[in-house]
């Protein structure tokens, strides 16, 4: 459904996108993530018809992006999504029904369907006096009213507040049930996680990494291992051995913390679970739980991005595409996602304005 | 294409509900409100005789005798009142006595005294001319009209001086011109060029006054019955030989009460600009427009829908406004390409400003400028072809009962039409995602819009074939022509703010100016096209494009032939802005074609030296662009001199 082929975009000396190729299939949810700068936004604004490539070819629906023909089969919605505030969200929609072609009736059973399932009561209310979850509805009702066969969405759940996230999330995953063909970006990984059939990782407009959430996670993260005991492991040189193949923890007290009144051993395999479990009794405890750790998207990401990738990326714009990985193990309560301030840390420079 | 102007249409009735849904009723009825009660003062104020238009009416008490032969021309003054001799006291109750003499056989003897003031000297002047026209008036009722209007030719061939030589006033050919009716009766005569119809002088002396008659040369000729329309003929007399000249050497029918008129048709167009222009920028302010441009509509349907119902509004309430002054269909036909003008320079504004406070800049400067460029030459509108270069002289001519050639209505109404849709193509330019929602400074934004309508030149393709180059090259060329009618506008503003200045002023800064404005047209996109990467910083490449764009402006120029046609050229500072050489007749073929070429010889040799600077950076374009200039100017002293 979606072909891009070399993708190029540079503003002056700027280069926003750099050789970006990949596809989307059919009823496909597809996440693009990276860091602030990475290229997402213009990545999608070429798809969507709104900005020219530099260089390369795109194709969406069978149509060149640049075809007006195109831009009948697809919604987009901007990561911002000012609306017309002295208009009410039915007059906006059908106004932007009128500019498609969409017969009246057919739009307004359209605008109701959307409506009703995003759950957006105040119609004639105007879109001024609307909060921002709600002005977010409505843009995501107008990407629907001239039932595109492909959805352009960027940053859907930027800024709403849980709630409303989940009901967007929720919204996005049934498109796909419908047969739609969604290109999704999100800063939040877990919202790519949870919604995305396949994904690209982009940094500094380049594609770094590209398949599925699980295979990508197979290849570049690690599952670890939390051992809880009653009493902190004693020095034991298997032990010791196990802790060296962990980057970081390569000693018993970076690898053991007191977590209340146990103790927890962070351990990369089985064989150092049974490890912890030696030393522990040999110092007079026992162990008391075990727990698995996935690894997120998040670590994934900090994986590819946040830090040098020899080996992994060479430069030439040639990513490899990862298999699908099986199926996503469950979720830990304890989800270590990194702050804030530590994802911020990894981001490039901002590039010129106007561009991403 | 149906189609396509059906969704034109849906924008146009979307962005008519927003900008009244942008009005708070109860402010919208605020103002109907005020309206109304303004109109109401007006209209009673006006039926009540309190105010009017008509402030000139009544200004000079003359005590006349009611039996006196020209109590009849004191009552048909509107300026002038009549007061009773009988006690009237000058400079008290009176500006002016006319005391009757007696007769002495066929002479009637008459005395006019005027009280020795400014005010005393107005008066007498105007008593003067209301005397002529009352004579005029009575002779045109005879009739024998020969005998009433007795023709008097004198040929007498005299040398003559040029303009630049005399440093007589622009558009004057020689102080014969001006002063011809000094002697009064018996014919100017000092002009061979003289039409013959002649103002005759007649009886103007009779008031008998040094200052003689000036005996109406300027104003009851144009004005008057003979040829109905006062512009400009080729050759005529309307502006040839004795009545052109400066405001400081003539005096100009000030046609106060048209011109008010005619000014309160441009009154609209503040309002309609300011709601455009917000409307525009809301567009573009946190990318409202965002989702418009993901639609199936161009840019062009966007915008034309955006700027129907401002087009609508202004043809309607300029409908309303003429109806309502006497205007004719001329008035609506003359100042929609204005409205259109002030639509488009506002889309240009509202698109480069960063901000609603840049607006509000924008929107001023838009106003001022406009209302300058129409408003001042029409203030000329019964002295100079130089009038004509606003389309509020039309309207003026129309208030007057006037009738307009086709000629004169093109002239008027091209360039601010022409201007108008190129302004519209250069915000369109910048009507797209990577332009539209940046926030550059506006001089930045205006050299985007500029170079997005070039094609690479140089670089990477630099290798590709003649053909393919030169085919890059046609924007160039075609975006310097586009210039043409501004460039035009703007020469035409400074031929009409220059206008009132001696002509050994005027030309000499009126041919720099026009050098600096052509060779400013001629770079500045090419500057845009090195400073934004479409063209490669070579000199190889800054030649090819200064070369391009001075054909482009070359062939654009000639196409301004119909000044020649409406007779601009006939005054002194218009052949200077817009002439051609003179005294080709006798030359050789090439000796003609070389001179027909040589604009194009300057143009090319001038564009380059500017483009080579352009291409090095800002301030090297800035000091090429002086001496481009100086070079340009250079040229133009030698044309009019060998034309003079």
């Amino acid at each position: 459904m979606i072909e891009v082929e070399g993708l190029r975009k540079t503003y002056g000396d700027f280069a926003a996108v750099v050789d970006s190729t990949f596809s989307v299939a059919e009823g496909e949810v597809f996440g693009v993530v990276g860091p602030n700068g990475a290229g997402k936004t213009t990545t999608l604004k070429v798809l969507a018809g709104l900005v020219d490539p530099t260089d390369g070819e795109v194709e969406v629906a069978g149509f060149a992006s640049d075809d007006p023909e195109m831009r009948r089969r697809l919604g987009f919605l901007p990561e911002e999504s000012p609306l017309y505030e002295e208009m009410t969200p039915l007059s906006y929609l059908r106004f932007f029904a009128d500019l498609y072609d969409v017969p009246r009736e057919t739009a307004d059973e359209r605008i109701e369907a959307a409506l009703d399932r995003l759950e957006l009561d105040h119609r004639e209310r105007r879109l001024g006096d609307m909060s921002k979850g709600m002005k977010r509805k409505v843009a995501i009702a107008r990407s629907l009213v001239n039932d595109p066969d492909v959805l352009v969405y960027d940053e859907p759940a930027s800024g709403l507040d849980p709630v409303t996230t989940n009901s967007v999330l929720a919204f996005t995953r049934e498109l796909r049930e419908t047969g739609k063909t969604v290109v999704f970006s999100a800063h939040n990984l877990y919202h790519v996680e949870s919604v995305c059939d396949r994904v690209a990782v982009m940094n500094e407009g380049r594609i770094v990494a590209r398949g599925s959430v699980d295979g990508i996670r197979e290849r570049h993260g690690e599952t670890t291992y939390r051992v809880f005991t009653d009493v902190s492991p004693a020095r034991t040189d298997a032990l010791a051995e196990v802790l060296d193949d962990i980057d970081d923890l390569d000693d018993l007290d970076a690898a053991t913390e007191e977590v209340g009144d146990r103790f927890r051993t962070t351990v990369p395999t089985m064989d150092g679970v049974e490890a912890v479990r030696d030393a522990t009794a040999a110092a007079g405890g026992e162990v008391v739980d075990i727990r698995t750790r996935e690894p997120s998207l998040e670590d994934v990401f900090l994986d590819i991005v946040g830090r040098p990738m020899p080996g992994r990326y060479t430069g030439s714009g040639a990513v490899a595409e990862d298999s699908a990985g099986g199926d996503r193990a469950p979720e830990e309560d304890e989800r270590d996602a990194p702050e804030e301030d530590e994802r911020d840390a990894t981001r490039p420079s901002e590039p010129p304005e106007g561009t991403e | 294409m149906i189609d396509r102007l059906r969704r034109v249409l849906r924008v146009a009735r979307w962005e008519t509900a927003r900008a009244g849904g942008g009005v708070d009723r109860r402010t919208l009825l605020a103002a109907l409100a005020l309206l109304l009660v303004a109109g109401g003062v007006l209209g009673g104020g006006l039926a009540a005789g309190v105010v009017g238009l008509d402030v000139d009416q009544n200004v000079y008490r003359v005590a006349v005798d009611g039996g006196s032969p020209y109590a009849d021309a004191v009552e048909e003054a509107p300026a002038l009142t009549t007061v009773p001799v009988d006690g009237a006291e000058l400079g008290d109750t009176a500006d002016l006595v006319v005391f009757d003499g007696g007769r002495s056989g066929t002479v009637e003897t008459v005395t006019v005294r005027a009280s020795d003031t400014r005010k005393g000297e107005a008066a007498a002047a105007e008593f003067r001319e209301a005397v002529e026209a009352h004579n005029e008036r009575l002779m045109a009722a005879e009739e024998n009209r020969t005998a009433a209007f007795p023709i008097t030719v004198t040929l007498q061939y005299v040398g003559r001086t040029s303009g630049l030589d005399d440093g007589s006033t622009l558009g004057g050919n020689d102080e014969g011109g001006s002063d011809d009716g000094s002697g009064g009766a018996g014919g100017d005569g000092s002009d061979g060029e003289s039409d013959g119809d002649a103002d005759g002088g007649s009886g103007d002396g009779s008031v008998g006054d040094e200052t003689g008659s000036g005996d109406g040369s300027v104003g009851d000729e144009t004005g008057s019955e003979d040829d109905g329309f006062a512009v400009p003929s080729v050759g005529g007399a309307a502006f040839g030989a004795d009545t052109v000249g400066s405001p400081g050497s003539i005096s100009p029918p000030f046609p106060f009460v048209s011109l008010l008129l005619a000014f309160v048709f441009l009154v609209p167009m503040n309002f309609l600009i300011q709601a455009y222009g917000s409307s525009v920028l809301d567009e573009r302010t946190n990318r409202r427009g965002e989702p418009l441009l993901v639609t199936p509509l161009s840019p062009v349907d966007i915008v034309a829908g955006k700027t129907l119902p401002y087009v609508a509004a202004a043809a309607l309430v300029t409908t309303l406004i003429a109806v309502a002054v006497g205007g004719g269909p001329l008035s609506v036909i003359a100042v929609l390409p204005v409205a259109l003008t002030f639509l488009a320079a506002t889309f240009v504004g509202a698109m480069f400003a960063r901000s609603f406070k840049e607006l509000t800049f924008v929107t001023v400067g838009v106003s001022v400028l406009l209302t300058t460029y129409a408003f001042v030459p029409a203030i000329f509108t019964n002295v100079t072809p130089v009038a004509l270069v606003s389309p509020l002289t039309l309207v003026v001519f129309d208030l007057q009962g006037e009738a307009v050639g086709a000629g004169e209505v093109l002239f008027s109404t091209a360039p601010m039409t022409a201007g108008a849709a190129l302004l519209f193509g250069l915000g369109l330019g910048v009507y797209r995602e990577e332009d539209m929602f940046t926030q550059k400074p506006v001089g930045r934004k205006f050299l985007d819009a500029l170079a997005v309508r070039l094609a690479a030149i140089g670089g990477a393709g630099s290798d590709r074939a003649l053909r393919e180059r030169l085919r890059a090259l046609a924007p160039v060329a075609f975006l310097t022509a586009c210039t043409v009618p501004f460039v035009f506008v703007a020469e035409l503003l400074a031929v009409a703010l220059l206008f009132a200045l001696p002509v050994t002023v005027s030309i000499p800064v009126l041919l720099v100016t026009i050098a600096f404005i052509e060779e400013l047209a001629k770079s500045l996109h090419l500057y845009a096209g090195f400073e934004r990467d479409a063209f490669a910083r070579t000199d190889r490449v800054a030649v090819a494009v200064g070369l391009a764009s001075a054909v482009g402006f070359f062939l654009a120029e000639k196409a301004t032939a119909v000044v020649q046609a409406v007779g601009l050229t006939e005054l002194y500072v218009g052949r200077a802005a817009f002439g051609s050489v003179a005294g080709m007749e006798g030359l050789p073929p090439i000796a003609i074609a070389g001179l027909f070429l040589a604009p194009l010889v300057l143009h090319g040799f001038a564009t380059t030296v500017a483009a080579v600077g352009a291409s090095r950076g800002r301030a090297y374009y800035v000091l090429t662009l002086a001496l481009a200039t100086l070079i340009h100017a250079a040229y133009n002293f030698g044309v009019v001199r060998v034309y003079a």
